[in-house]
This record gives structure tokens, C-alpha cells and sequence, in this order.
């Protein structure tokens, strides 16, 4: 990202190609330039914007660009990172997954009573997101193949899991197997290996978020999944005269999306060490994932989208949430700010897209 | 004192009938009653005849024998946050004073404190022709005209968990949210005569913590213990990451103290992560949740404070039954169900037992 004085194209141009082909522009005209295509890119507004706040709060605060602080920014943004990874794939594909919130605060509670019936922590893992799957095979097939619009298939699972883990659980906030103790003599904390790896380690939480970023991108971007996906949810109709199998694609879409939002929600319950059944921890959530997708870049008509976008999205949600945090913002203004921080991030990706789409790129 | 003997072995029957009822598999029902036999001798046999119709028969006529009232009534609970845990207790309540007394109930209101759902629960309850209808006061008036029709329509309607005395409420059971904050405020007062403090609460203006949190604030005001008002968000996870941001950019704070469950949790968990006790640093809150209980144990924090929401359910039923039975000649009585201060050491016996009266089992017993 540092500017080059114009000798040659720039090595961190998306694509070198063009600018070879216009010539190598000389002086001042090489940053500006540079600073265009980057910005076009569709992760470039919104990447402008996270790099901004967060020079704000730098600036403005004096623990905040600190190991201490960085810790502490990685459990706002870490887990939202993936589930709005996985939200951002089903947008892409023209859909929307409400049932997120339900998943996370579900999963948790399946994961308590598979290990309370014996079963040792990881296979429980695997079994609860097995579950997570079969909710997202669920959701897919009334979307896919009994036509109902996405929106109120996953707004009546959403309250379904919400109402199931309220039954089940009988409203009961529980301890989360596997997650830190305490000793009950020095009053320190123990973090066993199990909660080292799910959520409770410092950077476990980032690690998950990274490889799972990487791995959505890349198949988005070079299988024929990922292709499948932008094309099915581009024009659904032309896809599926191509050949494409759309119930399959939308479908197995579904599945990824739920099988992360269970996957955050034991992350979070090991770090917190608590399973709350509460719904409106649930909601909350959802909006925040969400919101991350959209501001990271991602249509919510579905085509087209930026699963490094919603990392950055995450990323920017959760600079925001930490800096006025320890800014010790008063209590009343916390919803203000974050509002009008999204719709001034929304309109600055508007705006940055028109650019783009005058400028010819993406 | 055979009645009363009588009554309490009823009492158990009702009890342990239902809740082997509720059983889910041959294993843990077998357990229980394993239990229970080796606890109290002969009570194999006794678990044996409950489970059988004569039993049923017998139960059933049980409260009529005592009160002189066979009807079944049915009780209707409006609740500003019905699927908030810390009326899970409360919930218990009512269900163990109507498997008492042979009557029905209905939870219903609002999740997330919407006044307006729950005057329309309350005008449902009366339409439907409730035999008695409690309701916390979470609004000056709201609640006004609706408690004056059901009054008029013969349904006594009582007020708990929260108060306003300008209503016709016959009676109120529980402690007032604003009461209990100034005490919160004095006891903070006490454990940091001046500095800073930072007062966390999780959802402002929700009707449940808004009022512990104002009565704080009163308690406060004016001393030298300044305080910072920060809200710390729905879910409890964010809560915890909140707290953590807050302690890093106020190190200079002397206390950490919030209003709500899973804040007063975050607070405690907060103070172990960075061990701010051995900096001096004061910490309390409110509510039980199992990991405050297990902090509060191991030192982690000063105080938290039990609101016995139990009674709050368990009260009302029996003071709406008792209205019917005496045929309105007795059973209304207001009940403050007090205020637990606990600390370190009075903290754990709760950390070693669960019962449906803290909300973190649902045997019957205390286990």
C-alpha cells in the first residue's frame, strides 16, 4: 500500500495488466492512480474507512495501538469474521440466512447435553456441527426445492432454535464443558487444551477466522463452487438453463452458512464460559453479521460479494465497538454512534461503487 | 400439628409425583427414585404408590380437603422479560405452588420489555376470565386502567418484582429494583469512599435493570465515589469483551460493578483475567449466574446480591389461591422478598448445591 514514485507499475495493483498496457505514468499522477484502482476494488472503500477509524481512535486514545488492546479487538471481530463469512457466501448465491442467531445460540446447548451423555469433547464438536449441518440442509430444502422465499424459511427457523433452546435448556444459563475454571484456591484461571483451541486461547479466535477466510475466498474465487455460487445468484434462471444445479449449490450454501454460525457459537461459549439461552443475545448477533457483509461489500441482491470484505467488515464493526468501549462512551450514545458509523461506512461503499462502476473495473 | 404434618407430606407427594413425571428415561427415573429411597426410608414404597391412580385420586383432592376449595384456578403471570434466566426461578415458583394447590398458569408478557405487549397480555388474561393475574409495574400508568377493569370483574391482580403504588394492585411481593440499586449504591460507597468506579448495565432502559441501576446512580450522587455509566450489549460474550476494553482504557478505576447477570459475570471475569485484586480493585453485582457463584467463591469479587425470585413467583400463586379459597376474606399481604448481600463465604453453598429455587435445576430438593 505505500506509494511508489512512479518508476514502474505498481506490484500491488490488482492487476498489472491495464497499466502496463496506458504506460507507466510519471510524478505525482502514480500514488493517485494507484490509490483509484485500489479504492475500486471491491474491498478497497471499506478497507479505507476500518484504516481510518482506527488512526482516529489510535490517535485519540493512547492504550488502543497496544498488545493489551489488540487482544482484546480480536474477541469483538474474530467470531463475527466468520459467521458473516459464511452469511456473505449465502448472499452472494441471491439468498439470506436469518436462522444464524438460532444456530449460535443453539449449538452451545447441543454441544452440553451431547457431552452429558458421555460423549468426550471433540467428536461432540463434530456431532453438534453435524447437527448444524442438518439445520442448514433443512433451511435449503423448503428455500430450494419448496420455493419459500429465504427470508421467512430462516425467520421461522430463526424462532424455532430460539424457542427450542429456551425448552430445552428451561431457560437455564449453564456452564460450557470444556471451557476455562477456576482454582479454587488462588482464584486464577486454568485453560485447558480443549479451550486453548475453541475459543479461549488469545489468538484461537483469530487463527479459525483466518484459515476460514482463506478457504471461503479461494473456493469462491477458483472452484466451481464458488463459481456455481456468483453465477446461481447473478441470474438463477440462465444458470440453471447452463447446467448449473441450483438446488444443489443453494443447498450445500445453507449448510456452510449454519455449520459456521455453530462453530461461532461454541467459540464463544468456551471464551465466556457460559451457555445463556437468551434470544436476544440471538438477534443481536445476527444484525451484526449482517451488517459486517454488507458494509464488507457484498450485494444484498445477491451476484456479486467479498468474503475478505466481510473480515474487513467484521474488522471495522469491531474497532468501533472496542474504541468506544474504552473510550467509556456513555451507555445511552452506544447505539447512536454504531448507526450512524454503518451508514456512513454504507454510503461511502455507495459511492466508492458508483466510482468503480464509471471507472469500468469489477 | 397433624394437619400440618399431613400438609407437608402432601406437599412432598404432589412435589416428587410430578417431577418423576417429568422424567425422560427409565435411567434417571430409576436414579431419583433410588435416591429418594435411600433418603427418606420406606419412600421406594411410597414412589411406588404415588405412581399409581389411586395416588393421583388422593392428590387431587388434596388442596380441597385442606383450603374447602376444589376448583382448579388458573393464574395468569404477565412478565416484561419472559425468557430472561433470571425468572427462571420465579417460573418455578408458580409451577411448584400450582402442583400444590391443584392449579393452572400461564407465563406470557413481553421478551424485551415492550409495555404495550404486556397490557395486551394483561387485557387477554381478563377477557379469558383469569382467576387472578400478576404483573410487575414497570410503568407509572399503564397498567392503571387494565388493573381497575380486571378489579371491577372480581379478578385480583397483584404486582411483583416491581412496584407503583398509584396502582390498584392489591398487594405487591418482591423488593423494588430502585430500593435495591441504592442499597448496591451504599454497600459500592462503602467498599470505595472516593475515586472512580464504572457502573456496567447491559441493555439500557430495559425495564428489568434500568431501575438498579437509576437507584445506584441516587445512591451515589453528590459523594466522592464518581462513577461512568457504560453499556456492555445483549450477549453475554460482548459483554465480557466490553469489560475488558473498558479496564484497559481506565486503569485509574478502583471498581467495577454492574446491574444485570451477565455483566455482574463479565465483571468477575474481568477482574481474574487481569488480576485486579491483587491491584485492590472492588468488584459486585447482581444475580447468580453458576460462573459469579464459582468467581465470587474463589475471591474474584466482592460481593453480588440474590433478589430470591422464588418467592416472587411461589407467593403470588399461593396469595391468588388463598384470595379464592377464603372467598376474598383472606390471602392478600404485601411481602418484601428481601435482599441477599453475599460474599465470598455465604456464596457457597450455593456453588454446592442445585435446586429449582436458584433456578439451576429442575428436581425437586435441594441436590
Amino acid at each position: 500500500m505505500a506509494a511508489t514514485t512512479g518508476t514502474d507499475a505498481p506490484a500491488s495493483a490488482p492487476s498489472g495488466g491495464p497499466a502496463r498496457r496506458r504506460g507507466v505514468p510519471r510524478g505525482a499522477a502514480a500514488p493517485l492512480l494507484l490509490l483509484k484502482r485500489f479504492i475500486t476494488m471491491r474491498e478497497g472503500s471499506v478497507t479505507i474507512v476500518t484504516i481510518a477509524l482506527a488512526i482516529y481512535f489510535s490517535a485519540t486514545i493512547p492504550v488502543f495501538f497496544g498488545v493489551a488492546n489488540f487482544q482484546t479487538l480480536l474477541t469483538y471481530f474474530a467470531w463475527l469474521a466468520i459467521i458473516a463469512a459464511g452469511e456473505v457466501f449465502l448472499m452472494i448465491n441471491g439468498e439470506i440466512d436469518l436462522s444464524i442467531g438460532g444456530v449460535y445460540l443453539f449449538a452451545p446447548l447441543m454441544f452440553y447435553e451431547i457431552n452429558g451423555g458421555g460423549i468426550p469433547l471433540v467428536p461432540s464438536v463434530i456431532l453438534t456441527l453435524t447437527i448444524c449441518m442438518a439445520i442448514g440442509f433443512v433451511n435449503g430444502v423448503i428455500t430450494a426445492v419448496l420455493g419459500v422465499n429465504s427470508f421467512i424459511t430462516t425467520l421461522g427457523t430463526l424462532f424455532t432454535l430460539e424457542g427450542l433452546t429456551l425448552i430445552i435448556s428451561h431457560a437455564q444459563q449453564l456452564i460450557m464443558p470444556g471451557s476455562p475454571g477456576t482454582n479454587p484456591t488462588t482464584g486464577a484461571q486454568e485453560v485447558g487444551t480443549f479451550a486453548q483451541v475453541f475459543g479461549a486461547g488469545t489468538y484461537s479466535e483469530l487463527i479459525w477466522a483466518a484459515i476460514i477466510v482463506v478457504l471461503l475466498q479461494v473456493a469462491l474465487t477458483r472452484t466451481r463452487w464458488g463459481l456455481h455460487t456468483i453465477a446461481v445468484g447473478s441470474n438463477k434462471i440462465a444458470a440453471a438453463e447452463a447446467g448449473v444445479k441450483v438446488r444443489t449449490v443453494v443447498i450445500r450454501n445453507f449448510m456452510v452458512c449454519s455449520t459456521l454460525a455453530g462453530l461461532v457459537g461454541i467459540l464463544e461459549a468456551v471464551r465466556s464460559s457460559t451457555i445463556t439461552p437468551d434470544p436476544s443475545a440471538a438477534n443481536s448477533i445476527l444484525l451484526y453479521a449482517i451488517a459486517s457483509a454488507v458494509i464488507g461489500g457484498t450485494l444484498l441482491a445477491g451476484g456479486s460479494g467479498t468474503i475478505i470484505g466481510a473480515f474487513i467488515g467484521a474488522l471495522f464493526l469491531g474497532i468501533l465497538q472496542d474504541g468506544l468501549a474504552i473510550k467509556g462512551v456513555n451507555a445511552d450514545y452506544l447505539d447512536f454512534y454504531l448507526g450512524l458509523a454503518i451508514i456512513f461506512a454504507m454510503l461511502i461503499n455507495v459511492y466508492i461503487g458508483r466510482t468503480r462502476r464509471r471507472s469500468g473495473v469489477g | 400439628m397433624s394437619v400440618h404434618d399431613d400438609f407437608g407430606n402432601e406437599a412432598i407427594e404432589r412435589l416428587e409425583w410430578s417431577d418423576s413425571k417429568q422424567d425422560q428415561s427409565p435411567q434417571t427415573k430409576a436414579r431419583a427414585v433410588t435416591r429418594r429411597a435411600a433418603l427418606v426410608g420406606g419412600a421406594g414404597a411410597l414412589a411406588a404408590f404415588m405412581l399409581s391412580p389411586a395416588a393421583q385420586a388422593l392428590a387431587a383432592s388434596g388442596p380441597g380437603s385442606i383450603f374447602g376449595s376444589q376448583k382448579k384456578y388458573h393464574f395468569v403471570f404477565v412478565n416484561h422479560v419472559t425468557t430472561n434466566p433470571f425468572f427462571t426461578p420465579t417460573i418455578n415458583g408458580i409451577q411448584d405452588a400450582c402442583n400444590l394447590l391443584g392449579c393452572s398458569y400461564q407465563w406470557t408478557g413481553s421478551e424485551t420489555s415492550n409495555v404495550g405487549q404486556m397490557v395486551t397480555a394483561f387485557n387477554a388474561a381478563i377477557t379469558a376470565g383469569a382467576d387472578g393475574i400478576a404483573v410487575p409495574l414497570i410503568d407509572p400508568t399503564a397498567f392503571n386502567a387494565p388493573t381497575t377493569k380486571a378489579l371491577g370483574k372480581g379478578i385480583p391482580v397483584l404486582s411483583y418484582n416491581a412496584d407503583e403504588p398509584s396502582n390498584g394492585r392489591l398487594a405487591y411481593i418482591g423488593q423494588d429494583l430502585f430500593v435495591s440499586g441504592q442499597q448496591m449504591g451504599a454497600h459500592i460507597k462503602a467498599l470505595v469512599p472516593s475515586g472512580n468506579v464504572a457502573l456496567f448495565i447491559a441493555t439500557p432502559g430495559s425495564a428489568n435493570i434500568q431501575p438498579r441501576i437509576d437507584g445506584a446512580k441516587a445512591a451515589l450522587k453528590g459523594s466522592a465515589t464518581k462513577f461512568t455509566v457504560t453499556a456492555t450489549g445483549a450477549a453475554l460474550p460482548q459483554e465480557l469483551s466490553t469489560i475488558q476494553s473498558f479496564w484497559q482504557g481506565h486503569t485509574s478505576y478502583k471498581g467495577l460493578f454492574a446491574v444485570d447477570g451477565g455483566s455482574t459475570q463479565s465483571v468477575f471475569q474481568t477482574i481474574q483475567k487481569y488480576n485486579l485484586r491483587g491491584k485492590g480493585i472492588k468488584g459486585g453485582g447482581y444475580d447468580l449466574t453458576p460462573i459469579t457463584q464459582k468467581l465470587l467463591a474463589a475471591g474474584q469479587g466482592d460481593f453480588t446480591i440474590d433478589q430470591q425470585p422464588y418467592l416472587q413467583g411461589f407467593i403470588p400463586t399461593l396469595e391468588l389461591f388463598l384470595y379464592h379459597a377464603s372467598d376474598h376474606l383472606s390471602g392478600i399481604a404485601d411481602v418484601d422478598t428481601g435482599l441477599k448481600f453475599l460474599d465470598k463465604t455465604t456464596v457457597k453453598p450455593y456453588n454446592n448445591t442445585k435446586s429449582r429455587y436458584e433456578g439451576t435445576s429442575t428436581k425437586a430438593g435441594v441436590s
